[in-house]
């Protein structure tokens, strides 16, 4: 009697347990619709199909606000479809991404930015190729810019399209300060210097910095510094480990060279403890001559300063080092994010999924982007009247310069550390040479 | 069954529901975690069994054994700033006077705010141009003393363990005013028929009768600081260079800015055992000290 009920009570559990994990089940696949709805829907063309997208335009700067207007606009053009938006901080958009890679959890559209971030996702086939959606519009495709999804093509498939422009070195400067000191916009290293000089003596300081969060030196300034010293082709190379390494006498003179601006007090105080957002402010409010800044900086100025303070803004490129094997004119960045497709993703599911990817990067959408004061990787003509004139100028500036890597796109996640890190380290007193082994290092140890 | 028996299993199911909860959420996490420490993973794609080489690299890693050390201070600053200050504070508060508990609530008030309200406060009082810290001083005339509190290495780890002895009083000052209201008041007429006033007593009669107590907040002190990591994280994320690393940022950073999961979950076993090995010692030196 005892093992009859033994038994009993374990089938009784089983089955609650197998009820918990259908129900949980049809939580994540058709949730809310009723079964009966689901005959009538495709009757009228088509079955309810859930669709999640994570994203991380969850601000309320212009572009943020517009891409989600389109998200929510795919949502009524399409009533069949149960659409799961999540705008993500951008501070924590890799990690939670990489946390829900890590669980297989990953949503069936999603941000994902180019380089080695996306490399990681195509390698363990986690997403899949939309180059059907490319092949099946010429036009759309013709309006890239040249090279536009390359950095997306893998073996021949194109797994993604770019939303964005990214150009994370402009060289920022305000207009008032250089004409009162007689001073030109510097395209030399001497000149650099020189300006330095004399805006310390003036009590102005020279460069504005936020180095708290270390990525910025590197972003904003480094990488395109090392890359007039060493070229594009060194540093990929370098990366790759294939006949050019970190502790080559190139590098660390490089590594040299921003000890050296350092080391010549351009940045203000304490730098390393300030956020970016803190030195762009510095900046805009006359505090600071120049500043090194991506694109972002734009679109954050014109929705916080005031217009006579925008005015005062010119921008410019990194000058040239002594004896530079790389290019003069060169900004780092490159296309930045787009939208990939789960490799899971199948069927209706997938058709939608593609939809929705092309929405978000259309030609209207990239003409949208543009009018928020975001650069795009897309020929796009845009109302003038509807950016501001710092926008118009930066982008102008853009088209005439050619992109060489950011750094941290490009390396692992580790080396990009060593890189972030040893930078601060050399704003501290550090010694370029062991910086240089470091990066070598953590560079080598996590590409094998 | 015999009383004593029934007795035992009595208790033993009383005990059960926390024991099983408490070794679902804190024993198993950390045994996985010291198990997820014999694997290489990124997070993507599959994890390599990799032996004893994540806990070999933590050993022979330096910036372990900076953060060790950072943590150190911090422990250091806990036990002999944060305890020290708390006892002084529960004597001198110990009546229950309108004074008393005003000071009482002022120093406990930090605890109610939120700890990245508490740094953000900090850290606009470190900064180096608009600080408050530094304005005061340039104010009067220590112009030389004003710095980049958090930014040079010579005196960032300081600068951060100020904000945390500061936060953390509170605690600890209450325990010792409840050690210290409930000493029996006989013994304290004794004490002072006997003639022992003031310090005297401080150190004859009201420390040793509170011995215990103190024993206590220690190793809550110790289990505390090494487990330290959110206003340090947000001041300064361990920067800059790592200067103001701690054994918790340093795993955080491990894990969730390189990916490399398998070597954060290393370094947090080695948390672990170094709290273990601190505690111990603590109070092996404490009880000899009481006998």
């Amino acid at each position: 009697m005892t093992k009859r009920l033994k038994g009993f009570v374990s089938l009784v559990l089983l089955g609650a347990l197998l009820a918990g994990c259908g129900s949980s089940g049809s939580n994540g696949g058709e949730a809310s619709a009723p079964a009966g709805s689901s005959d009538s829907a495709s009757a009228e063309g088509g079955e309810r199909v859930s669709l999640s997208i994570w994203h991380n335009y969850s601000g309320d700067d212009l572009r943020a606000q517009t891409v989600r207007r389109l998200i929510s606009e795919f949502q009524e053009e399409h009533p069949e479809v149960l659409l799961d938006s999540q705008p993500i901080p951008t501070d924590s958009y890799r990690q939670r991404i990489q946390t829900v890679a890590a669980a297989r959890e990953l949503p069936d559209v999603f941000l994902s930015y180019s380089g080695s971030f996306t490399d990681e996702f195509q390698k363990a086939g986690l997403i899949q190729p939309i180059t059907e959606l490319l092949d099946g519009n010429q036009e759309w495709t013709d309006g890239f810019l040249p090279g536009a999804y390359d950095i997306f093509t893998y073996d021949g498939e194109v797994y993604s399209v770019p939303v964005a422009m990214s150009a994370t070195s402009f060289l920022f400067y305000n207009k008032e300060l250089f004409e009162q000191n007689g001073l030109a916009v510097p395209k030399t290293w001497d000149e650099l210097l020189a300006a330095i000089e004399a805006f310390k003596a003036k009590g102005v300081t020279p460069i504005a910095m936020g180095n708290q969060a270390p990525w910025v030196a590197q972003s904003t300034m480094f990488g395109v510094m090392a890359d007039r010293l060493t070229g594009t082709e060194w540093f990929m190379n370098a990366k790759d480990g294939s006949g050019a390494s970190f502790t080559d006498p190139i590098f660390v003179e490089a590594l040299g060279y921003f000890k050296q601006l350092s080391d010549a007090g351009a940045f203000q105080e304490g730098a390393n403890s300030l956020d970016n957002t803190q030195a762009e402010q510095y900046f805009i409010q006359g505090n600071a001559a120049m500043i090194m800044n991506g694109a972002w900086s734009i679109s954050n100025w014109a929705a916080s300063a005031s217009e006579e303070a925008l005015q005062k803004v010119g921008v410019a490129v990194f000058p040239t080092l002594p004896n530079g094997k790389g290019e003069a004119n060169t900004i780092t960045g490159g296309p930045g994010g787009g939208f990939v497709l789960n490799a899971e993703a199948e069927g209706r599911k997938r058709e939608l999924a593609m939809e929705l990817i092309y929405k978000l990067s259309s030609a209207e959408a990239q003409k949208a982007v543009a009018e928020s004061n975001s650069m795009v990787m897309y020929d796009v003509d845009i109302d003038a009247s509807k950016v501001t004139p710092l926008f118009n100028d930066a982008f102008g500036l853009v088209k005439t310069l050619s992109f060489s890597p950011v750094y941290d796109l490009y390396l692992s996640a580790a080396g990009g550390e060593a890189v972030n890190n040893g930078l601060q380290e050399l704003m501290l007193g550090g010694d370029p040479a062991a910086v240089a082994e470091k990066i070598q290092a953590a560079q080598a140890g996590s590409a094998q | 069954m015999t009383n004593a028996g029934r007795l035992r299993a009595f208790i033993f199911a009383c005990l059960a529901p926390t024991l099983i909860v408490y070794g679902l959420f804190a024993v198993v996490p950390i045994a996985w975690s010291a198990y997820y420490g014999f694997f290489d993973w990124s997070g993507i794609g599959d994890p390599k069994f990799a032996g004893w080489a994540n806990y070999a690299a933590v050993v022979q890693e330096p910036l372990f054994w900076r953060a060790l050390k950072n943590n150190i201070i911090i422990v250091g600053a806990s036990i002999f700033g944060q305890l020290p200050i708390a006892l002084l504070l529960a004597i001198l508060l110990n009546r229950n006077s309108w004074f008393g508990r005003a000071i009482r609530s002022a120093v406990f008030m930090p605890m109610v705010l939120s700890t990245v309200v508490v740094a953000l406060i900090w850290k606009y009082i470190y900064h180096p141009q608009i600080g408050v810290l530094n304005y005061v001083l340039k104010a009067i005339g220590l112009e030389s003393w004003a710095m980049p509190w958090l930014s040079d290495p010579a005196i960032n780890m300081y600068a951060v363990s100020i904000p945390v002895i500061w936060a953390n009083i509170g605690p600890y000052l209450i325990i010792f005013i409840s050690a210290i209201q409930n000493l029996p008041s006989e013994v304290d007429e004794a004490a002072r028929l006997d003639g022992a006033t003031g310090a005297k007593k401080l150190v004859l009669v009201t420390l040793p009768m509170i011995w215990n107590t103190i024993k206590v907040t220690v190793i809550m002190c110790i289990a505390g600081s090494l487990k330290a990591f959110d206003l340090v994280f947000v001041m300064t994320h361990g920067g800059p260079a790592h200067t103001t690393e701690l054994l918790a940022t340093y795993m955080y950073n491990s894990t969730f800015a390189v990916y490399r999961y398998g070597y954060g979950s290393a370094i947090s076993t080695m948390i672990v055992l170094v709290s273990a090995v601190l505690i111990l010692l603590s109070q092996l030196l404490m009880t000899r000290k009481s006998q």
